[in-house]
C-alpha cells in the first residue's frame, strides 16, 4: 500500500516546488501514475494482499481503492477553470486539500483496524469541509460546511463508543481477524443499541432518507471538485463502512434492519420524486445521488451475496455516473453562472459534443442496460425481490422515475428552443471534453468485463 | 508595572503552585495555594479599568473562599486522622468538602459562574495564566485525593461542567470568554475520568495547556479581543489564517488532530469500564462547543470580511511582543496524535 500512499503524499511537495505554469501538469501527471498503480491491487491471487499489519487489499477495497484514485486527476482537471483569477499560493492550497483528502481516502479505504478506519473517516471531513466552505461560492455554504460537519459527526460519535465497547469485549478489531473472532448478537435492548451505534454514522454518510438533510445543501454549494469527491467518494465511506461492519453485528441485522429497509425504499421513490420538480440542476443531481444510495443501503442490509455484488457495482458505477453528471452541470455554471436549468436550454443545437456527454451520462443514470448501473440496480432489485416479493413495487416504481427525471434533465438542457439570454456560450473545451470522456470510458469499459468491481469473494 | 515588581510576582506565582506540588503536608500545600492566588490578584488587576478591577476582586473572592472550605477540611481531617500528611481522607464528608473546595478553585460546573468573567476583565496573558496555569495546584492536590471520593459526585461534576462549558460558549463573541467556557469543558472531560486512570487526566491537561497557549498566542499577536478583530486576520497576518482553525478543530477534538487523542483515551477507558451513556453524552455534548469553535473559523479564514487598507501596512513592521515556543507548541498541538501510544502508560 504504502506504493500508493507514498506518492501521494509527495505529491505535496511536488505541487508547491513547481513553477507557477507547470502546476497543474505536474499534478494531473502524478495523480494519473498513481491511478496506474491501484490497478495492481485487482490482481489478488489469494483473495487479499497483506503486506502491512495496519493496510491491506481485498476484492471489496480494490475497486473503491481504484476509483478514488482515478477521481484524483479527474477533480484536478475540472477545477482549473474556477481557480483562473485566483493567485499561484490559493490554487495550490486548494489542490493541497484535494490532495490531503486523497491520501486520507486511500488509507481509510486500506486500512485493516476499525479503530484506524474511523479516524481516517473523520480526518476525511476536514479537507470536504474547507473545501466547501472556504472555496463555494454562495453565502449559503457556511449553513452547507455547518451541517455536513456535525452531521457526520453526531451520528460517528456513537461509532466510536460502539467500536471501543467491542475492542474491550473482543480484543482486536482486526478485520482480517474478525470473521473469527465476533461473538453472536443475540437480540436484547444492549445489542439493540449496539447495533445502531455502529449503523447510524454510516446511514447518515450514505445518507439514509431521514438524515439526508445535509447531502444537498453540501452537494449544491461545494465547487466543483468537491462535489465530485462528495458524490463519488463520501457517500461510498458510509457503504463501505456497513459492509466492514455488518459481520460483527450477525444475526442481530435481520431484526434490526427494517426500519432502515423500509426507510430506504420510501426515500428512493421520494427523492426521485422530489428531482422531478426541482429547478436548480446541481440540487437536482444530489437528490439522484440519495435515491441511488438507498438503493445501496437495501442491498447491503439483506446481505445475500448477489445484493452485495449488487451493492459494489453500483457504488462504482454511481460514482463514476454522479460526478460525470457535476462535471457537466459545472461546465453549465461556468458558463452562464447559474444553476437554474431553464437558464440553458436546446444546448443540442450549438454544442452537439456537449449533447452528446449529457446523452450518456443521462442514459447511465437511468440505468440503461448493458452499462454496469444496469448490473448493479438488476442484482439489487433481484436480491431483494427474493428477499420480499412487495418490495418490487417500490425499487420498481424508482426504476420508473429515475428514467423520468433523467430524460427531464437531458430534455429541459439539450432539446427544445434555444434561450435568448444564452448567445455567446463558448462551446466545450478540450480539457472539458477530456475530462468527460475519462469520466465515461470506465462505464462503458467496465461493462465489458465487470468481474473486477464484482467483490465476488470479500 | 515596575520590572522588580514584576519579577518578584511571577516568581511568586511559580513558587505558590510548586509549593503545592510538591509538598506532603497539608498545611503547606494550603499556603502554596494561597501564595499563588495573592500574587496573581495584582497581575489580574494591571489594567486600571473598573472591570479590572472587578475581575481581580471577584477572583480573590471565590478562591479565597475555596481556600478558607479546604482549610476547615484540612483541619477536621488532622482532627480525625491526626496526622497532616496528604493522603485520602477516611471520612467521606471531607472528601466532598475538599472536592467542591478544589472544583470552585479550578472553575468546574457548578461553581464555574466566576470562570467567564474573570477571563473576560483581564488582558489576554493573565488571562491565559488562569486559564492554564492555575489549574495545576488543584489538580494535583486532586491527584492525590481522588481514590476517597465519591464516584458519582466526580462523575456528575464532570457531565455538568462540559454541559454548562458547551451551553454557555454557544451565545459568546468575545474570545476570552469562548476560551474560558472552552476550558470548563475540558475541566469536565479530565474529571470525568480521574477515578478509572489519573494518567490520561494529565495527558488531556497537558494537551489542554499546550493548546491554549498556542490559542492565546496567537489572538495576542494580532491583539484579538473579539470575533470581529478576527476576522481580519487575512488582511494582517495571512499565515496565521490556518492556524487559528487548526488550533480550534483540535480544541473540538477532530482526529487526526492532537486534541483528539485525550477524548479517545477517556472514551476507551470509560467503555472499558462498561460505562457507555457517560462518553456518549459527553461526546454529544461536546459537538456543541465545536460548533462555536467553527463558528469563530468561518470568521477567520473561510470567509473573507471587508477591512481597510491600513491593516495591511500592520505585516511590514516588526513583532514587538514576545512569542516564546510558538512554533514548537503549535506543531505540538496539532500534528500529535500519531504519537499517542508514546503518551498512554498503560
Amino acid at each position: 500500500m504504502l506504493k500508493i500512499i507514498l506518492p501521494t503524499i509527495m505529491m505535496l511537495p511536488t505541487m508547491w516546488l513547481s513553477k507557477t505554469h507547470m502546476m497543474w501538469i505536474n499534478t494531473m501527471t502524478c495523480s494519473l501514475l498513481i491511478s496506474i498503480f491501484t490497478l495492481m491491487m485487482l490482481y489478488l491471487p489469494n483473495n487479499s494482499c497483506n503486506l502491512s499489519l495496519n493496510f491491506f487489499s481485498d476484492p471489496l477495497t480494490s475497486p473503491l481503492l481504484m476509483l478514488t484514485a482515478w477521481l484524483l486527476p479527474l477533480m484536478i482537471l475540472a477545477t482549473q477553470q474556477h481557480l483562473y483569477n485566483n493567485s499561484a499560493p490559493r490554487k495550490k492550497l486548494y489542490i493541497s486539500m484535494l490532495v490531503f483528502l486523497q491520501i486520507s481516502l486511500i488509507m481509510t479505504f486500506s486500512a485493516t483496524e476499525l479503530i484506524l478506519f474511523y479516524i481516517l473517516f473523520e480526518t476525511t471531513l476536514i479537507p470536504t469541509l474547507i473545501i466547501i466552505t472556504r472555496w463555494g461560492y454562495q453565502p449559503e455554504r457556511l449553513n452547507a460546511g455547518s451541517y455536513f460537519l456535525f452531521y457526520t459527526l453526531a451520528g460517528s460519535l456513537p461509532l466510536l463508543i460502539t467500536l471501543l465497547h467491542y475492542f474491550s469485549s473482543l480484543g482486536s478489531l482486526n478485520i482480517l481477524t474478525m470473521t473469527i473472532n465476533t461473538k453472536e448478537m443475540m437480540l436484547s435492548w444492549t445489542n439493540n443499541i449496539m447495533w445502531l451505534g455502529c449503523m447510524m454514522a454510516f446511514m447518515v454518510k450514505m445518507p439514509l432518507y431521514g438524515l439526508h438533510l445535509w447531502l444537498p445543501k453540501a452537494h449544491v454549494e461545494a465547487p466543483i471538485a468537491g462535489s465530485m469527491v462528495l458524490a463519488a467518494i463520501l457517500l461510498k465511506l458510509g457503504s463501505y463502512g456497513m459492509m466492514r461492519v455488518t459481520p460483527m453485528l450477525n444475526p442481530l441485522t435481520e431484526k434490526m434492519s427494517y426500519p432502515f429497509i423500509v426507510l430506504s425504499l420510501w426515500g428512493m421513490v421520494m427523492t426521485s420524486s422530489i428531482c422531478l420538480r426541482q429547478a436548480d440542476l446541481k440540487s437536482l443531481i444530489a437528490y439522484s445521488s440519495v435515491s441511488h444510495m438507498a438503493l445501496v443501503i437495501l442491498a447491503i442490509l439483506i446481505q445475500t451475496p448477489w445484493s452485495l455484488t449488487g451493492a459494489m457495482i453500483l457504488m462504482i458505477a454511481h460514482g463514476l455516473t454522479s460526478s460525470l453528471l457535476f462535471c457537466l452541470a459545472n461546465s453549465n455554471y461556468e458558463r452562464v453562472h447559474s444553476r437554474t436549468m431553464m437558464f440553458t436550454r436546446g444546448l443540442q443545437a450549438l454544442f452537439p459534443l456537449l449533447a452528446l456527454w449529457w446523452l450518456l451520462a443521462n442514459l447511465t443514470n437511468l440505468a440503461l442496460p448493458p452499462t454496469i448501473n444496469l448490473m448493479g440496480e438488476l442484482l439489487t432489485i433481484l436480491a431483494s425481490f427474493s428477499w420480499s416479493n412487495f418490495t418490487i413495487m417500490f425499487t420498481g416504481f424508482n426504476m420508473l422515475i429515475t428514467a423520468l427525471y433523467s430524460l427531464h434533465m437531458f430534455t429541459s438542457t439539450q432539446r427544445g428552443p434555444l434561450t435568448y439570454s444564452t448567445s455567446n456560450v463558448k462551446p466545450l473545451f478540450t480539457r472539458e471534453n477530456t475530462l468527460m470522456l475519462m469520466h465515461m470510458a470506465p462505464i462503458l469499459l467496465l461493462t465489458l468485463n465487470p468481474k473486477t468491481i464484482m467483490c465476488l469473494t470479500p | 508595572m515596575n520590572p522588580l515588581a514584576h519579577l518578584i510576582i511571577s516568581l511568586t506565582i511559580l513558587t505558590g503552585t510548586t509549593i503545592t506540588i510538591l509538598s506532603s503536608h497539608w498545611f503547606l500545600a494550603w499556603m502554596g495555594l494561597e501564595l499563588n492566588m495573592l500574587a496573581i490578584v495584582p497581575i489580574l488587576a494591571k489594567n486600571t479599568n473598573p472591570r479590572s478591577t472587578e475581575a481581580s476582586t471577584k477572583y480573590f473572592l471565590i478562591q479565597a473562599t475555596a481556600s478558607m472550605i479546604l482549610l476547615m477540611a484540612i483541619f477536621l481531617n488532622n482532627l480525625t486522622s491526626g496526622q497532616w500528611t496528604i493522603n485520602p481522607p477516611h471520612n467521606q464528608t471531607l472528601s466532598t468538602m475538599m472536592l467542591i473546595a478544589l472544583v470552585m478553585k479550578m472553575g468546574m460546573a457548578p461553581l464555574h459562574f466566576w470562570l467567564p468573567e474573570v477571563t473576560q476583565g483581564t488582558p489576554l496573558i493573565p488571562a491565559m495564566i488562569v486559564l492554564t496555569w492555575q489549574k495545576l495546584a488543584p489538580l494535583s492536590i486532586m491527584f492525590q485525593i481522588f481514590p476517597s471520593t465519591n464516584t458519582s459526585i466526580i462523575l456528575m461534576i464532570s457531565i455538568l461542567s462540559i454541559m454548562a462549558g458547551s451551553w454557555g460558549g454557544l451565545n459568546q463573541t468575545q474570545l476570552r470568554k469562548i476560551l474560558a467556557y472552552s476550558s470548563i469543558t475540558h475541566m469536565g472531560w479530565m474529571m470525568a475520568v480521574l477515578y478509572y486512570d489519573p494518567n490520561i487526566t494529565i495527558l488531556t491537561l497537558i494537551i489542554y495547556i499546550f493548546l491554549t497557549i498556542s490559542t492565546f498566542m496567537i489572538f495576542y499577536l494580532n491583539s484579538n479581543m473579539t470575533t470581529l478583530s478576527l476576522s481580519h486576520t487575512w488582511n494582517k497576518l495571512t499565515w496565521m489564517m490556518p492556524m487559528v482553525p487548526l488550533m480550534m478543530m483540535s480544541l473540538g477534538g477532530l482526529p487526526p488532530l492532537t486534541g483528539f487523542s485525550p477524548k479517545w483515551a477517556i472514551m476507551q477507558e470509560l467503555t472499558k469500564n462498561n460505562n457507555l451513556i457517560i462518553p456518549l453524552t459527553m461526546a454529544m455534548l461536546t459537538l456543541m462547543n465545536l460548533y462555536f469553535y467553527m463558528r469563530l473559523t468561518y470568521s477567520i479564514s473561510m470567509t473573507m470580511f471587508p477591512t481597510s487598507n491600513n491593516t495591511k501596512i500592520n505585516w511590514q513592521l516588526k513583532h514587538t511582543k514576545p512569542m516564546p515556543l510558538l512554533p514548537p507548541l503549535m506543531t505540538l498541538s496539532t500534528l500529535m496524535l500519531p504519537l499517542t501510544p508514546l503518551m498512554l502508560t498503560n
